[in-house]
């Protein structure tokens, strides 16, 4: 609910590497609160500075110059309004996008691209002023490149606004609005206009506009889930209870919501000032941290750029000492550059990114950034919100006891397998007191909805209840009616049970029926028999003693146990008409019969044991990180499996084997359950301890800044952690977190916010869909970066060779751009659809450190196997085409400079014919387009030898991925149209390529398979061998 | 027939277009392919690059013809298109234009020179001594056989086997062999300069009137040159040289030159000159390469 009105956040989606500066940005913005990490705990303390609650209303009315009957007077609130600002939390400071446009601008190969053109222009320079007439290629190639980083640039700030928009759209603007009394009326006037010191009234399911204190309170309850997690109903009342401002009940809170009851209150903050704008404010200060997949991709780069810059360099070195021109060196350098750069990759990568976004996003998983699909993937801890994420975060019943016997009820989402005996006439009795004791209702007008989806006003336990006897019971509205209530005594912390006082449903029985429930101990208190198998007995010994250990047993399963019991009242002494007084409790409320227990529980989803399975053989901790009772979260996490079945903490042992909990080996337990008390008093080498020690570890009653502890103590462990959760109070976490994930259904608008990811159905399952998807992309990244690297050798190699043999310049720089950013661009996506090899949740996640996206054997077997034999293969189409032409090839050793020479317009060929300047040019540009098709025929081949890295292709399927062959056609049809539609466009130095040139290559992209072939064969026949270690990448 | 269709072609293509495609054509292969045909079929068959430009081709071709002969033909250039043939022999990218180029060659197409000071105009004498030392008479008379003028020397025989060539003495530049006049007249103020087409293997000029050379002011003033001689005094370049057999087997073969003696030129002034083949079929104006059927130079001779 909190959802729809906090729009007051807008998305902030940053890439990374923007985090940490507007990150730096904001420290400076919020220096005046001095949000630095180390001093957040005290931050968030000081911040709660707040004793409003300890003041009486008058001092109240001082304090904010207010009058609590007559209110503000309109030119007052219109005095603070203008002093204060409006009621609204202001939005997450946003990079200009101008900025975020330039900074795609000089990402990543961008910088070595622009010194590209920037040298192509210089060199133009110096030939112009040397030459007038100068030609204008080097400016065109100096225009292309600069083009490519702009368009790269523009399509990859699109993919991202583009995502950014996803998230825009999720939260729409309701306008909040507030009943605010003013010069003495009672006015609705928009939230945002609300200022302190205003008096505003709520009721049961509005949401508290701003920070009130409470003057009055008529059976005010407030969900504070949105502030702490916990979405246990708070009753709210004009007392001052507690020292502590969250604790008191006389301060509502901004963004959470009144459930029930009206009350009327003293707004004292607004806007920013508030708690929620506090910890939201806190949460922006959090730096987030950089993802796997971008570390990695700079780690690319650098290896890329390191290999472009230094193999540029030696080149122009030797250039220059052969005695070229400086200028010409200039433009190998240039040359060098381009063919070593991968300019589309980038781009490939951020397509392949939002591919795999959209498909998880039709899974439930909303990406917000895109990076975060491949964090999940090399999640190594889980830190899982317990309410709402693990469980279903609602009451449901879990055991009913009674005729001395513990029953287990369905608690599945539906809960229509109701499987335990319902024959005992005890049960008639029991499910009769649950009918009938209990004041929740459904909301009318809700006949088609399932049972179980149907709106309730109440409380959760009455909820559940409800549902419950709703599910076996049938229509519990008509067995109210049958049995009419003359009189109710609702639950009351010191009774702490309920009443009621009901006709009975046979109209010729006289009997009036009292019912009751409540705690189990004041309910046995008030009994003197109990009712075993439809008879009453007397309460004797033994049956205490079963109702002792029952409750126990329930109690230690972290559930909420309640009593039942009734009482026909003896229709001579109370008569139809007999007026029961409530007040006077004129009717017996002791003596009466014990019927049953039943305990409710907030039960788990039923996907999440299995999924929680899951994360674990994926070799993924999950840690369960709760503000609940440490006995409830255990019995959670065992029930979901955060705790096997098998496993016992310190505690448990000590219990087993009859000894202190310090004398236990602490080797012996594998699960740990750590109370938020203990953490406080934990040095951070301690929780370290705790958190390599224990696969299972289960953080209890932590508040928001010990879950950031928690997420950092995680991080120094090399993990790469997750965080899942839904309250503002999660938020610090989730932005913390390397990924943090946000529940769509019950998150907090915050939490959204501070989050990477969004699980559109709470649905904890999802998470391992997007795990699996994050492992996979990671693996097709491989594939994706390994076949575009593979040609850079292919394409490297015509420069050096023309540096240092002097052929005639084998392919142009434009033309490999038209590689790079045309052929080459959707057979890499086209990996990005690879299913695959494995079962990749069997393995561990990978090593942040060690794993690398770029390593060295994927480097060497790309550059220097696959690589070099593309290269040859490339330049036999090269020297096919010229010896052909009559340039056998050791004719064409050291004819560069002859060749290039504009006046020569007779060099004589192998067979003595005589060649013009631009025949020469002609034939270089057809030299250049058959060097392409050589590497586009055998990209084909690197392509599909790039589906996989282990298996065979046969054992892959070559046509279950459709989309490499749109990749494989994709790229003839580019080639087809750039050598026959385009031939004639001088500018782009491609001609007519005589078909049989087309074949030439093919016996090498044979060559490539079955090369690649038998790696993979020697991979999987000699695992942990020489050869595994070095040729598998 | 393949006359037909070249005079249906001529005017159809734009030279530039005509020119791009003659880059990687087949003229040559086509042409060495049809050697049992008799001299008059010696009109060279335009094989285009393009497939689809072939097929269209093949469509008008085979209008009015059996079809089965029309098929068996397209499917004949098909598989010479590609696979050919002819391994030996270059794949002619030359196509059926004749490049010319001129000597003296230093570095430029510019002729300056200073007629009162040799050292302005000696390399120009020793590039054409160079130049002219494989025309001598006597290695011409050892080397070569005296074929008959206005034919083309057409050697049949196994592709590996040599070829003879014609003889071309130096003795028939006259005034411009350097044998009478050992500068050339470059010392005088008439410069010679010799002209020559590029060799292409294979190709033969069409039959007819041999190929001519004329040469006269590019741009300006007509007079600026007023009379040029030639030598051969034709002016032109004889069938007898073609075709030629690539310099693996045609070891000895020396191209044709036609020498242009400037007799009178105006002095002191740069005089751009442009020297055009002429003749059926030549093609001279492309614009792209300046060496098509053309050459283009300057002369400023001072004194």
């Amino acid at each position: 609910m909190s959802r729809k009105t906090l729009e007051i956040y807008s998305v902030e989606l940053d890439g990374t590497k923007d985090t940490k500066q507007t990150d730096q940005e904001d420290d400076k913005k919020y220096n005046d609160l001095d949000l630095k990490k180390s001093h957040q705990k005290e931050e968030l303390k000081r911040e709660l500075d707040l004793d409003d609650h300890k003041l009486t209303s008058e001092e109240l009315e001082q304090k904010y110059g207010t009058n609590i009957i007559t209110g503000l007077s309109s030119a007052r609130a219109a005095e603070h309004l203008a002093r204060d600002g409006p009621n609204t939390l202001s939005p997450p400071k946003q990079t200009p996008e101008i900025i975020k446009f330039l900074k795609q601008m000089v990402g990543g190969f961008s910088i070595l691209l622009w010194i590209g053109a920037v040298l192509c222009w210089i060199a133009y320079g110096i030939q112009y002023v040397n030459d007038k007439s100068a030609s204008l290629d080097s400016v065109y190639l100096g225009v292309v490149l600069a083009l490519v980083v702009i368009l790269t640039g523009i399509f990859a700030y699109y993919q991202e606004a583009k995502s950014t928009n996803i998230m825009a759209s999720f939260s729409k603007m309701i306008p909040q609005e507030a009943l605010v009394i003013r010069d003495s009326e009672k006015k609705v006037i928009p939230a945002e206009q609300l200022v302190v010191g205003d008096i505003v009234e709520i009721k049961g399911g509005d949401q508290i506009p701003a920070d009130i204190r409470l003057l009055s309170s008529q059976g005010c309850k407030v969900d504070n889930s949105s502030l702490t997690g916990e979405s246990e109903p708070q009753p709210r009342s004009a007392e001052f209870t507690h020292e502590n401002p969250l604790e008191t009940k006389n301060i509502g809170f901004y963004s959470t919501t009144c459930l029930e009851g009206t009350a009327t209150g003293v707004v004292i903050n607004t806007g920013d000032r508030t708690v929620i704008g506090r910890i939201a404010s806190l949460a922006s200060g959090v730096g987030s941290e950089k993802t796997p997949i971008a570390t990695e991709i700079e780690h690319f780069v650098h290896i890329v750029a390191g290999v472009a810059v230094s193999v540029g360099l030696l080149f122009f070195i030797i250039a220059v000492s052969l005695k070229y021109q400086v200028l010409d060196s200039i433009i190998f350098l240039i040359g060098i550059i381009v063919a070593n750069v991968p300019e589309g990759l980038l781009a490939t990568v951020t397509v392949t990114l939002s591919l795999t976004a959209k498909r998880m996003a039709k899974k439930n998983c909303l990406v917000k950034n895109l990076e975060a699909v491949e964090t999940l993937g090399s999640t190594s801890i889980i830190c899982s919100d317990k309410t709402g994420t693990l469980t279903q975060n609602r009451m449901a019943v879990a055991h009913l006891w009674f005729d001395n016997q513990i029953f287990m009820a369905d608690t599945s989402e539906n809960q229509l397998n109701q499987a335990f005996d319902q024959s005992s006439g005890t049960w008639a009795s029991l499910s009769k007191i649950i009918a009938l004791c209990n004041r929740a209702e459904f909301r009318p007008g809700q006949e088609n909805i399932p049972i179980m989806k149907k709106v309730v006003v109440g409380d959760a336990s009455e909820t559940a209840l409800l549902k419950f006897s709703e599910v076996i019971l049938g229509d519990v509205m008509e067995i109210r009616k049958r049995n009419r209530k003359v009189a109710e005594i609702p639950f009351n912390s010191t009774n702490k049970f309920q009443l009621s006082i009901h006709e009975t449903e046979d109209p010729e029985d006289k009997h009036f029926l009292v019912v009751m429930k409540g705690a189990p101990e004041r309910i046995l208190e008030r009994c003197s028999t109990i009712m075993i198998n439809g008879q009453e007995q007397p309460l004797g010994k033994s049956n205490a003693t079963a109702f002792h250990t029952a409750y126990m047993e329930l109690g230690g399963l972290g559930e909420r146990v309640l009593g039942f019991c009734h009482l026909y009242l003896p229709e001579d002494e109370f008569p139809e008409s007999y007026p029961f007084d409530v007040d006077a409790m004129n009717f017996p409320t002791s003596n009466l019969c014990f019927v049953g227990l039943l305990s409710m529980i907030d039960p788990p989803r039923s996907t999440v044991p299995d999924a929680v399975a899951k994360c674990r053989s994926a070799g993924i901790k999950v840690i369960m990180v709760t503000g609940d009772h440490p006995i409830t979260a255990k019995a959670v996490a065992k029930s979901v499996g955060v705790i096997s079945a098998s496993s016992e903490t310190v505690e448990d042992i000590a219990r087993r084997c009859s000894i202190a909990v310090e004398q236990v080996n602490k080797r012996d337990a594998r699960a740990a359950v750590v109370t938020g008390m203990e953490l406080k008093d934990m040095a951070p080498e301690q929780l370290d301890e705790i958190l390599a020690n224990y696969s299972e570890i289960v953080f209890a009653r932590t508040s928001p800044q010990q879950k950031l502890i928690i997420v950092e103590g995680c991080q120094r462990q090399d993990a790469v952690v997750a965080v899942t959760g839904d309250g503002v109070n999660d938020s610090p976490a989730l932005k913390k977190a390397d990924i943090g994930i946000a529940m769509g259904i019950a998150g907090s608008d915050a939490a959204k916010n501070a989050a990477d990811m969004v699980l559109l159905d709470d649905n904890f399952a999802s998470i391992v869909t997007g795990v699996e998807e994050g492992r996979l992309i990671f693996d097709n990244l491989k594939k994706t970066i390994a076949y575009t690297l593979t040609k850079n050798i292919a394409e490297l190699c015509p420069f050096l060779i023309y540096i240092i043999v002097g052929l005639p310049l084998p392919i142009g720089t434009i033309t490999l751009l038209f590689i790079d950013l045309g052929t080459d661009i959707i057979p890499s996506i086209a990996l990005a659809y690879e299913k695959a090899e494995s079962d990749i949740m069997n393995r561990k996640p990978r090593h942040k450190k060690k794993d690398r996206l770029v390593n060295h054997q994927l480097a060497i077997y790309s550059y220097l196997h696959i690589g070099l034999m593309q290269a040859l293969g490339a330049f036999l189409v090269y020297f096919t085409v010229y010896a052909q032409q009559g340039f056998w090839p050791t004719s064409l050793i050291n004819l560069r400079v002859r060749w290039e020479k504009d006046e020569l317009n007779d060099v004589e060929d192998s067979y003595g014919q005589e060649w013009t300047r631009y025949q020469r040019k002609y034939l270089e540009w057809t030299g250049y387009t058959a060097f392409f098709v050589g590497i586009m025929v055998q990209q084909i081949a690197d392509l599909i030898i790039r589906k996989t890295r282990r298996n065979s292709i046969f054992q892959q399927g070559l046509f279950r991925n459709k989309v490499i062959w749109v990749g494989i056609a994709s790229q003839i049809i580019i080639a087809l149209i750039l050598s026959y539609g385009l031939g004639s466009v001088t500018a782009l130095s491609f001609t007519m390529l005589r078909p049989q040139y087309w074949f030439v290559a093919i016996p090498h992209a044979i060559l490539i398979w079955v090369y690649d072939e038998v790696r993979k064969l020697f991979i999987r026949r000699y695992p942990g061998s020489w050869w595994d270690k070095n040729m598998y990448y | 027939m393949r006359r037909q269709l070249r005079s249906r072609r001529a005017p159809a293509f734009p030279y530039g277009y005509r020119y791009r495609l003659d880059d990687q054509d087949e003229v040559n292969q086509n042409y060495l392919a049809d050697e049992e045909e008799e001299a008059e079929e010696a009109q060279v068959l335009v094989v285009p690059d393009l497939e689809e430009e072939e097929e269209k081709e093949e469509e008008e071709r085979s209008q009015g013809q059996p079809i089965g002969n029309a098929w068996w033909q397209k499917l004949q250039i098909m598989i010479e298109y590609l696979w050919d043939p002819e391994r030996r022999i270059s794949l002619a990218q030359t196509g059926q234009s004749w490049r010319v180029m001129i000597r003296p060659f230093a570095h430029s197409l510019n002729f300056n020179f200073n007629v009162s000071e040799p050292d302005t105009w000696q390399h120009y004498v020793i590039s054409l001594n160079g130049f002219l030392q494989g025309y001598n008479d006597s290695l011409q008379e050892e080397m070569n056989v005296d074929c008959p003028p206005g034919q083309y020397f057409i050697q049949d025989g196994n592709e590996d086997e040599d070829k003879k060539a014609c003889q071309f003495k130096r003795s028939f530049l006259k005034n411009c062999s350097g044998l009478e006049d050992p500068t050339f007249g470059y010392a005088t103020g008439q410069p010679c300069i010799l002209l020559k087409m590029n060799r292409i293997v294979g190709f033969r000029p069409e039959l007819g009137d041999p190929v001519k050379v004329s040469c006269k002011v590019q741009r300006g003033d007509e007079d600026d040159i007023r009379s040029i001689n030639y030598y051969p005094e034709s002016a032109s370049f004889d069938l007898r040289y073609y075709p030629y057999y690539g310099k693996l087997t045609h070891v000895n073969y020396t191209s044709p030159l036609v020498a242009m003696h400037f007799t009178d030129v105006v002095k002191n002034q740069a005089v751009p000159v442009q020297c055009q083949l002429k003749g059926k079929g030549i093609i001279n104006d492309v614009i792209s390469d300046h060496f098509v059927g053309r050459v283009i130079f300057t002369l400023n001779i001072e004194t």
